[in-house]
C-alpha cells in the first residue's frame, strides 16, 4: 500500500500548495475589473443588440451627442454644438476638432457620414458584412447626410422626429473609424477603433476583454489605466467574486444577498431608479374575450398585490408602477395616475359588471429568464395566485426565452414583459410598447390600439416643443392607464455592487457603466 | 491493424452524418427564430424576412441541410450568426479550455476513483470499503450544478481558498493561476466520474482477485503490491478502460453544466449561449466537433485494449 499512500500524500500536498496561493494577486492598483453577466459578443457597434455588449462598446465608441452622467439630459460629445432648422427636419452638427480615432486617423465630417451611411445605404462598400437591427428604427427617417465642411455635418430627415438627438446617443449610432472599417471589413468586430476614453488592448474569448486608457482622449485621459471585463455567468459565482475582491464591480447578484453585502465593510451597494418597466401584457384584441373588455383588465389590475411582489420577491429592488413611464422621466412621468391599489373586492365587482361573476380561464405565458425580467417564474406564481383569488384561473406556461419570443408573436392571452429602454426619450418607451404601429413582431405585445393614443404618440414624436410633448405624453398615459392594456407591476431599480476602492462611480438611468472619471483608492 | 484502423475511421462517417442530421433537425424544429432574437424590439416583418434571406434561412430545410453539409465536407463550418465570425476557429479556441477541464477531471476521477476502487476491493467489507462505496453512491447521485455551487459557497466564498469563476485571474494569468482556477471545476466534474469508476474498479478487481493465477502469484511468494498492481490490475484494466472511455464522453457533456457554473470558457459555455440565441451554425458546428472527438476517443480506447491484453487482435 506504500505507493498508494504516496499518491494520496502527493495529492493533499498539491491541494495545500494551491490553498497557500491566496487570491490577492487580483487587486492591482490601476486596473478595474468588471464582472459581466455574459461575455461581449462583438465590437461592431451597429450590429450589437445585446445589452451586455453595449455596456462595453460604449467605452470605445462615442456619438455626436451623449447624455449627461446620471441623467437623460443631452450634452455635446463628438459634436460641440448643433442647430435644428425651424421645420425640425435639418440637423447641423459642429464637430469637435483635433480628435483622433484609436487607429490614429482623424475624426471629421467625412467619418461621420461614412460610419452612419454604412447602415442605411445598401451600396456602401461596408454595408454587406452585417445585420443592422437598429438601422430602420433610428435611421429610417434620415433622407441624407451631407458633409458641409471638415467639421460640419448635416442630417436631413424625411419628417420631423423629436427623439432624433436621443437616438444619436445610442450605441448603434456611434462613430467608427472609416479606415478601420475599410481595413478589417467584417473583422472590425474584433478590431474596433473609436474615439472613446478607452481602447481595446486584448481580447481572450470567454476569459476577459482588456481595455487600456486612451492617452490622447479629447476629454483628458481617464484615471484608470486598465479596464478589464470578465464574464461570470452564475449569479452565485458573481457574488463570490465581488466578496473575495476578484472583481470590483458587477450587477445582477441574487437580491437576497443584498443584506449580507450591505454589512460587508469592503462593499458598497448602489441603487438608483431606472427607466425600466415590468408588466403583464393583456391581449386586448377584439377577437380575444374576455381581455377585450376594459373592465376585466381593470379588475385584473385591482386583483394583483404589487406591493407584496416588490416587497417579498424583489426585496425592495423595484418600485410599484402605476403608468408606463417611471419617475425617472421627470416631467413626462404621470404623477397623478389613476392607481389600481390591491383590492380583490373591487376586482370581483368589476368582473361581475363585465359579465364574468365566476371568473374565467386563460393562458399565461412567461419566459424562464431574460434580461430585465427580474424573477419571472416567482412573480408569475404570485400573480396567478392573486388572480385565482378573484376567480381568474390563469394557466402558466413557461418557455425558454427564444421560444417565448416566438409564442409572443403567435398570439397569447397574457404574458409577462419587461422593457429597459436604451435611450432616454419617452418615445422609445411608450411608442415602442403601445402604438398600434408596433404590433408583433414589434413589442406592442398586448396588441393595444386606441386611436386617440396613437394620435397623441405620433404628435409627440413629431413635435419639437417640449411643453407640448409633455402634454401629449401625460394625456396619452392617462388614457392608457384607464384602458389598462397591462397589469402595471413595477419599475425595477438598478442595483450595482462595487468594491469600496472604486470611487466616483455614478449610476445612469440607461443602465450604462461609465468609467471616464472613476478612480481607484 | 492498419486495415482495422481504416475501417473504423470510415465507419465514423455514417455516425457523424447521423449526428449532424439529428442536431440539424432538433435545432431547426425547436421553436424560436434567430432573426427575431437578433433583431429584438426593432423587428419588422420585412426586416425579419430580409435577415432570413441573408442567413440563408429562406430555403426549405432539406436544402439548407445539404448546403451546410457540403460546406462542412470542405471543413467550412460556416459563420456564427451572433459573433459574425467563422465558427471553426471559435470552437477550436474554446475546445482547448474544455480539453484542459476534461483532462483534469479525468485525472481527478482516475486518482480518486481507481484508488478507492482498488482499496475497497482488496479490503472488501472493511470500514473503508463501506465508506468509500457510500461516497461513490452519493457522488453518482449528485448533479454537477449542485456540487459546483456547494464548492463555490464553501471553498471560494467562505474559506476563500480558490477563485469561483473563470480560467485565469482578471489580471495576469500563468500556469499556476490556471491550475488554481482549475481545482474547483475539475473536482466538481471529476468526482461524479470518480464515483462511477470506483464502483467499476471495485467489482472488476474483486472478480480478478478470486482467480487462480492470483492465488498462484501469491503462492510464488510475490509481494502483495506486485500481485495487486501488476497481475490483478492489468487484467481488471480492460473493464476500467472501457468505462473510462465512456466517461470521457460523459465529461465532455458534463462540461456544459460545469462550465456554466464556473464560467469556464469552453465549448459547453459557448454552446449554451449559442443555443439561447439560436445561432445554428455555431451549435451545429460545436455538436459535430464534440461528436467527432468522442468517436476518436472511443477508437483510441479500442486500440488500447490490444496493449492491455495481447490476446486481443484486430482484423
Amino acid at each position: 500500500m506504500k505507493k498508494c499512500s504516496g499518491l494520496w500524500i502527493g495529492m493533499v500536498l498539491f491541494f495545500l500548495v494551491f490553498v497557500g496561493m491566496k487570491s490577492d494577486a487580483f487587486a492591482t492598483k490601476d486596473s478595474l475589473v468588471v464582472g459581466l453577466v455574459a461575455e461581449p459578443v462583438s465590437f461592431d457597434a451597429p450590429q450589437v443588440s445585446d445589452a451586455n455588449t453595449i455596456l462595453v462598446l460604449k467605452r470605445i465608441f462615442e456619438g455626436l451627442v451623449d447624455v449627461k452622467l446620471g441623467t437623460y439630459e443631452l450634452e455635446p460629445s463628438l459634436a460641440q454644438s448643433w442647430d435644428i432648422s425651424n421645420d425640425g427636419k435639418t440637423y447641423t452638427f459642429y464637430l469637435r476638432k483635433n480628435v483622433l480615432f484609436h487607429d490614429g486617423t482623424p475624426f471629421n465630417a467625412e467619418a461621420v457620414k461614412y460610419s452612419i451611411e454604412r447602415q442605411i445605404n445598401p451600396d456602401h462598400p461596408q454595408h454587406k458584412p452585417g445585420v443592422y437591427p437598429y438601422a430602420k428604427g433610428f435611421l429610417g427617417n434620415v433622407n441624407s447626410i451631407d458633409v458641409v465642411n471638415e467639421s460640419t455635418v448635416r442630417f436631413t430627415l424625411k419628417s420631423p422626429l423629436a427623439p432624433f438627438l436621443q437616438y444619436l446617443t445610442h450605441s448603434s449610432l456611434r462613430i467608427m473609424s472609416p479606415s478601420s472599417l475599410k481595413k478589417w471589413g467584417k473583422d472590425v468586430a474584433v478590431n474596433p477603433a473609436g474615439t472613446g476614453p478607452f481602447k481595446l488592448k486584448s481580447r481572450e474569448p470567454g476569459v476577459r476583454v482588456v481595455f487600456e486608457r486612451n492617452e490622447q482622449y479629447w476629454g483628458g485621459a481617464p484615471k484608470i489605466k486598465n479596464l478589464i471585463y470578465v464574464p461570470i455567468i452564475e449569479a452565485q459565482a458573481r457574488l463570490s467574486a465581488i466578496k473575495t475582491g476578484e472583481i470590483d464591480l458587477t450587477r445582477d447578484v441574487p437580491p437576497d444577498s443584498f443584506e449580507m453585502l450591505r454589512k460587508d465593510p469592503k462593499i458598497d451597494v448602489l441603487e438608483a431608479p431606472s427607466a425600466g418597466v415590468w408588466f403583464v401584457a393583456l391581449n386586448t384584441q377584439k377577437s380575444n374575450p374576455p381581455f377585450n373588455n376594459k373592465l376585466v383588465r381593470q379588475a385584473m389590475n385591482y386583483a394583483v398585490n404589487k406591493e407584496a411582489i416588490v416587497r417579498d420577491i424583489l426585496k425592495g429592488t423595484a418600485v410599484v408602477s402605476y403608468s408606463p413611464l417611471s419617475p425617472v422621466y421627470g416631467k413626462y412621468h404621470l404623477k397623478d395616475a389613476k392607481k389600481y391599489p390591491y383590492d380583490p373586492a373591487r376586482a370581483k365587482e368589476l368582473l361581475k359588471q363585465a359579465g364574468y361573476p365566476n371568473g374565467f380561464e386563460c393562458k399565461f405565458i412567461i419566459p424562464e429568464s431574460g434580461s430585465g425580467m427580474q424573477a419571472p417564474v416567482e412573480m408569475a406564481t404570485v400573480i396567478q395566485a392573486d388572480l385565482a383569488a378573484v376567480g381568474i384561473k390563469a394557466k402558466i406556461q413557461t418557455y425558454e426565452f427564444g421560444a417565448w419570443l416566438k409564442e409572443l408573436r403567435e398570439g397569447h392571452d397574457m404574458t409577462e414583459m419587461s422593457w429597459s429602454p436604451s435611450i432616454g426619450d419617452p418615445d422609445h418607451m411608450v411608442y415602442m410598447l403601445l402604438h398600434s404601429d408596433r404590433f408583433p413582431p414589434g413589442y406592442n405585445t398586448g396588441l393595444y390600439k386606441n386611436e386617440k393614443v396613437d394620435d397623441l404618440l405620433y404628435k409627440a414624436r413629431t413635435t419639437a416643443d417640449e411643453e407640448k410633448r409633455i402634454k401629449f405624453y401625460l394625456e396619452a398615459q392617462q388614457i392608457i392607464v384607464e384602458d389598462a392594456p397591462w397589469i402595471f407591476v413595477d419599475h425595477g431599480k438598478q442595483t450595482v455592487v462595487k468594491n469600496k476602492r472604486v470611487k466616483n462611480f455614478i449610476l445612469t438611468p440607461n443602465f450604462d457603466f461609465e468609467f471616464k472619471n472613476v478612480y481607484l483608492e | 491493424m492498419k486495415e482495422y484502423l481504416l475501417k473504423r475511421l470510415l465507419l465514423t462517417i455514417p455516425v457523424l452524418l447521423g449526428v449532424s442530421l439529428l442536431i440539424f433537425l432538433v435545432l431547426h424544429l425547436a421553436p424560436g427564430d434567430p432573426a427575431a432574437i437578433m433583431l429584438g424590439a426593432e423587428a419588422t416583418k420585412e426586416s425579419i424576412a430580409q435577415l432570413h434571406r441573408d442567413l440563408g434561412m429562406d430555403h426549405p430545410l432539406p436544402v439548407q441541410y445539404l448546403i451546410w453539409l457540403r460546406k462542412v465536407a470542405c471543413l467550412d463550418f460556416g459563420r456564427s450568426f451572433v459573433l459574425n465570425r467563422d465558427v471553426f476557429p471559435e470552437i477550436w479556441l474554446r475546445f482547448k479550455a474544455t480539453a484542459i477541464l476534461t483532462a483534469a477531471s479525468l485525472a481527478v476521477a482516475v486518482a480518486i476513483g481507481v484508488m478507492a476502487g482498488i482499496i475497497s476491493a482488496v479490503r472488501q467489507n472493511s470500514i473503508f470499503d463501506a465508506v468509500s462505496m457510500l461516497c461513490a453512491l452519493a457522488g453518482v447521485s449528485m448533479p454537477v450544478f449542485f456540487t459546483g455551487v456547494v464548492l463555490i459557497i464553501l471553498l471560494a466564498m467562505n474559506l476563500r481558498w480558490f477563485p469561483s469563476a473563470g480560467m485565469y485571474s482578471p489580471v495576469g494569468g500563468n500556469i499556476y493561476d490556471l491550475l488554481h482556477h482549475l481545482v474547483l471545476p475539475a473536482l466538481t466534474l471529476g468526482t461524479s466520474s470518480a464515483a462511477i469508476l470506483a464502483r467499476m474498479t471495485r467489482s472488476s478487481m474483486l472478480e480478478v482477485i478470486r482467480q487462480d493465477y492470483i492465488r498462484t502469484a501469491r503462492a510464488k511468494g510475490l509481494a502483495e503490491r506486485t500481485v495487486i498492481y501488476i497481475h490483478a490490475l492489468r487484467n481488471a484494466a480492460i473493464n476500467i478502460v472501457t468505462v473510462l472511455g465512456m466517461q470521457i464522453g460523459y465529461l465532455l457533456g458534463g462540461a456544459i453544466l460545469t462550465e456554466t457554473v464556473f464560467s469556464w470558457p469552453g465549448v459547453g459555455l459557448m454552446m449554451v449561449r449559442a443555443i439561447q440565441a439560436r445561432d445554428y451554425p455555431m451549435v451545429q458546428g460545436g455538436v459535430l466537433f464534440v461528436a467527432m472527438v468522442f468517436v476518436l476517443v472511443n477508437l483510441v480506447v479500442d486500440i488500447t485494449y490490444a496493449f492491455l491484453d495481447p490476446r486481443i487482435r484486430y482484423r
